[in-house]
């Protein structure tokens, strides 16, 4: 009876379970059948090949040294936003988690929190570099909320304005330029448009598609230049309603709607990134612009846009405050970290990619390509990084006037809804003060009334 | 049965899974991501307040309403009528057009529409021709720029579907009321437009719901944006669920989602009475 | 047609029919026709025009194994597993409903049409949850069962209409020599529809090798994504910048479906027998 059909389903079910065995297996090579192998999950773009670049050495050196060993690269081809999504998707269930992982510093602590990261303290406990290469203040980055260590930082960063010295000198402008307040970036600004209609004055990053680039490279760099800031440390306090929230929010509607920043439609698109830094600022194309060290990444001999004339044209200043208070310049930094999952099944190759991922060597040629900040005292005092880059001096020493994102575990969210405030206002959709409401209710319903003060 | 087994756990599954994971606070990251709580309708609470959410719907509404029953299902109508009146070989390049757009895989529609309404688009080069400024469509007029995507793509299954219930409308029916002297536009209205009633309420009922589910081709076009004025709620579910790592919230969207499409569904069966299918 | 002699408001009223029909199908032709003409041109731009050489480099470029031919194969795998177990759910589903006339019969077809609308992106966020508890995450296997559920309610219908259509009287002739409704099934009402369920393999099969939103949330690791989901990272990298090889990279993931397609509505009879087969 019914019996012959319901046989006939599962083979079937069999057929095509066996037929999906044969698809392709890690982008690594076949797994080792009787041997161990540990997955790695990293970002890249069209525009940013660095980490990809200091992956493939770390595989090829830790194969060599774990000849039992294979490592399966896992490349996540997105833009950070879709990067975050795509890693907490595969972090959520243990069949799929990586073993290790890039992972931006701020997401730390809630994927800490959320159980995804394993904690390091024993095998930092052993490993030598820990102690002796890492610089200490560094270290923070990758430390939990119960004080454990769950991720081993690549480098740090920091952000500052760039401005292409033929743009500027064509528009009659001083080089160096050295604005002292926002007043003098935004007139910059006024002189750039004025002189070449057809140009970008100014950018800085807005809008939800720019992800943690917008909060960071631009709202927080300007929050952070004022008398107030995201977060109350001392009480734990998120604040809502303060003036420099909503003056902050007003320089980006000053560039957006004011016509000195890019198109707003460009400014959303989500190649703006690679024509913003690819293409326009090598057509001399872009007056100034907030970003952090490692555009000039973009421009190496082996970075994906090549500009050999780069370190004649661009220059860099720091990012001055609101009023030019002290201390008269500002900075944000971040930076990225390799983790190791929770759930991995072998911890102790996982922990081994790291460190050798993380080596002198390979983060000395990481830090260099990516033109990051070193996280390691025999990185930053290596020649070959000092003579890197005329500008790795400069990014290294505003580490003094730098500042950090708030730590807690709400930030990823509420970052999220800074991006949305930015976005309502440079398209004009609401007015400041709308924003700046409904970015403190957003806050309020988030993290509970008696978690907020008024600032 | 498999197939009573196969809907049971991959259809009933997550809509009951909807409706409990509505209930809590699950997220992606964060302590709430390792042990989701229960919280009760705190998240319909918040959906309530929160000022994006009636955005959303409204969105959707005119979404649905504009793409789809008016502009897949009267477009469709009229182009199915014309066709009939139309040559063959017009008739075949006629269709072969507008179900191509149809027959492409969603993504590569997206991409299409992206294309032809960006910047320096197809369109924009169309009416530069006729002397109008470039429009950024997708930024200033996204919600156009959608719904007319959606139409462009959809069209074409309400033409089948109409051409199909047409030919089977007997010609001697529209020829009797030829000789009763009934000119087109009221032999459209009292003869044919019955005759094919339940294609009708079949089509409308199937448009809807598959334009409710629409995610692709917004995804690509604008991503929701530009500050979420092209954010339907299946973006708005994405944007929260995913974006945001909020997956009790999301799913709480994703309810709603289902209960609009159980009460569109609801309305056109009760509205229209079609009688047996056979 | 008894009245076919032509009269001049007729052939004047089928003259305007042609032009507005040209005229819409002119409008649906340009962002197709962009798909094509900027496949085959190295400088294509978003806008649509002619190529100032035609030239296959964008298909060369992008036709490497790890870009498009492993994301085929992969779509391939996932769209025939899911059209396999929709079919043979269906036909199972679809017996009952056509050849017993049950009280709930139409009850249950108007829930199953229900169920073929049912916004599948609204459940896409529980089902990741169920898919993370059930640990199928990344499982092609699970991912093509849960597509073949969606489509399901779909091929029920389909297969019902096409079964409606083959007569009751050949499978009493089995049931007399004394073969079990699951016999006469096989034997008689399968065979017999079998173009009929070619149909409904290929209507499901295209919609999966369409279908991005499923694979993009429950598929993770790059080499088990469908062509679907790489061609949208293609996008996200390269969108505005490459535009000639994303036209190329969609057509060459176009073209399967729109040959299958092709022969459905010409091998299979009826120009439209996808369309007849869904009407109420």
């Amino acid at each position: 009876m019914r019996r012959s059909i319901s046989r006939a389903v599962p083979i079937i079910l069999i057929l095509t379970l066996g037929a999906t065995g044969c698809a392709p297996e890690g982008s690594g090579g076949s797994e080792n059948a009787d041997g161990e192998s540990i997955t790695v999950a990293y970002q890249t773009t069209s525009a940013f090949i660095q980490v990809d670049a200091l992956m493939k050495k770390a595989k090829e050196d830790f194969e060599s040294a774990n000849p039992d060993v294979t490592v399966n690269l896992e490349p996540i081809q997105a833009e950070e936003n879709d990067y975050a999504t795509k890693l907490a998707l595969m972090q959520r269930s243990p069949d799929t988690a990586p073993d290790v992982f890039y992972e931006d510093s701020f997401r730390v602590r809630p994927d800490a929190e959320a159980g995804y990261l394993l904690a390091l303290d024993d095998y930092l406990a052993e490993w030598e570099d820990w102690d002796t290469g890492f610089i200490d203040s560094a270290k923070q980055a990758g430390v939990g909320s119960d004080g454990s260590t769950y991720a081993v930082p690549m480098g740090t960063d920091t952000r500052a304005l760039w401005y292409n010295k033929e743009v500027f000198a064509q528009a009659g402008l001083p080089v160096p330029w050295e604005p002292k307040t926002w007043d003098d970036i935004l007139s910059a600004a006024e002189t750039v448009k004025a002189a070449i209609p057809e140009a970008v004055p100014f950018n800085i990053y807005s809008g939800t598609g720019m992800g943690e680039a917008a909060s960071m490279q631009g709202f927080e760099m300007l929050l952070y230049g004022t008398e107030d800031t995201l977060y109350d440390d001392d009480e734990g306090k998120w604040i809502v309603g303060s003036q420099g929230f909503k003056d902050s929010l007003q320089f980006v509607s000053d560039v957006y709607v004011g016509g000195l920043g890019p198109e707003v439609a460009e400014a959303l698109d989500s190649n703006y990134y690679q024509q913003l830094n690819g293409e326009w600022y090598p057509a001399n194309q872009v007056g100034a612009s907030i970003d952090g060290s490692w555009i000039a990444g973009n421009w190496l001999a082996d970075g994906p846009t090549p500009w050999p004339e780069w370190s004649e044209v661009m220059a860099v200043t720091p990012m001055p405050t609101q009023d030019g208070g002290e201390p008269g310049a500002t900075s944000m930094s971040g930076g990225w970290t390799l983790a190791v999952g929770a759930g991995t099944d072998n911890p102790d190759a996982a922990f081994d990619f790291i460190s050798t991922a993380l080596n002198k060597e390979n983060s000395l040629s990481y830090n260099v390509n990516a033109s990051q900040v070193p996280v390691r005292s025999d990185v930053a005092e290596d020649p070959e990084f000092t003579e890197s880059s005329p500008v790795s001096g400069f990014f290294s020493d505003l580490v003094e006037v730098t500042n950090y994102r708030p730590t807690t575990s709400d930030y990823a969210e509420i970052s999220g809804n800074i991006q949305q405030a930015m976005e309502a206002v440079m398209t004009g959709e609401q007015s400041v003060d709308e924003a700046a409401a409904a970015y403190d209710e957003a806050v309020t319903s988030l993290v509970g009334e008696e978690n907020v003060s008024q600032g | 049965m498999p197939a009573v087994l196969l809907l049971l756990l991959f259809m009933l599954g997550p809509v009951l899974w909807s409706i409990w994971g509505s209930f809590t606070n699950a997220a992606l990251s964060g302590s709430a991501a390792s042990e989701p709580r229960f919280i009760g309708v705190d998240n319909y609470v918040a959906l309530l307040t929160d000022p994006d959410f009636p955005n959303a719907v409204w969105l959707t509404v005119v979404f649905l309403l504009v793409s789809a029953v008016i502009g897949q299902n009267f477009l469709g109508l009229g182009l199915a009528l014309l066709m009939a009146k139309a040559p063959k070989a017009v008739r075949s390049v006629v269709g072969t057009t507008v179900v191509a757009a149809w027959v492409l895989p969603e993504i590569v529609a997206a991409f299409a529409c992206y294309a032809f309404f960006s910047s320096d688009g197809t369109l924009n080069a169309l009416t530069g021709l006729a002397g109008i400024e470039p429009v950024e469509w997708l930024f200033a007029y996204p919600m156009i720029a959608v719904i007319l995507a959606n139409i462009w793509r959809g069209t074409a299954f309400s033409m089948m579907i109409y051409e199909a219930a047409l030919n089977d409308v007997a010609p001697e029916i529209t020829e009797a009321a030829v000789i009763d002297g009934a000119g087109s536009w009221k032999r459209l209205a009292y003869v044919t437009i019955p005759m094919i009633r339940n294609s009708i309420s079949t089509n409308l009922m199937l448009i809807t719901l598959q334009t409710l589910s629409v995610f692709t081709l917004i995804f690509v076009m604008t991503s929701g944006g530009p500050n979420q004025r092209s954010t339907t709620l299946p973006l708005f579910a994405y944007a929260e669920a995913f974006g945001l790592g909020k997956i009790g919230y999301g799913t709480a969207i994703a309810t709603v989602m289902l209960l609009l499409g159980a009460v569109f569904s609801f309305l056109y069966i009760r509205v229209l009475k079609p009688g047996g299918s056979s | 047609m008894s009245i076919s002699t032509a009269t001049p408001r007729r052939s004047a009223s089928r003259a305007l029919a042609s032009g507005v029909l040209l005229a819409v199908a002119a409008c649906f032709l340009l962002p197709l026709a962009w798909l094509v003409l900027a496949s085959l041109d190295t400088g294509a731009s978003a806008s649509l025009r002619m190529p100032e050489q035609f030239s296959l480099a964008n298909f060369s470029a992008v036709l490497t194994p790890e870009q498009t031919l492993w994301p085929l194969w992969n779509s391939f795998l996932l769209s025939a597993g899911c059209a396999i177990i929709t079919v043979v759910a269906a036909v199972l589903a679809a017996y009952p409903l056509s050849r017993y006339q049950a009280r709930y019969n139409k009850p249950f077809l108007y829930a199953v049409l229900f169920g073929t609308g049912l916004p599948i992106t609204a459940m896409m966020v529980p089902v990741y949850s169920m898919f993370v508890r059930l640990g199928q995450l990344d499982s092609v296997p699970a991912v093509a069962l849960f597509m073949a559920a969606t489509s399901l309610p779909m091929a029920i219908w389909m297969t019902k209409n096409f079964m409606d259509s083959v007569p009751v009287s050949l499978e009493e002739a089995a049931w007399i020599d004394g073969a079990s409704a699951m016999k006469a099934l096989r034997t008689v009402v399968v065979p017999l529809m079998r173009p009929g369920l070619a149909v409904v393999f290929i209507f499901v099969f295209i919609q999966a090798w369409g279908n991005f939103f499923i694979p993009f949330i429950l598929l993770l690791s790059s080499h088990r994504q469908p062509a679907a989901v790489t061609v949208f990272n293609f996008f996200g990298q390269y969108g505005s910048v490459a535009y000639g090889e994303l036209a190329a990279f969609s057509l060459l993931y176009s073209i399967p479906v729109i040959l299958l397609y092709v022969l459905v509505t010409k091998g299979i009879g009826g120009s439209f027998a996808t369309a007849g087969a869904l009407k109420g």
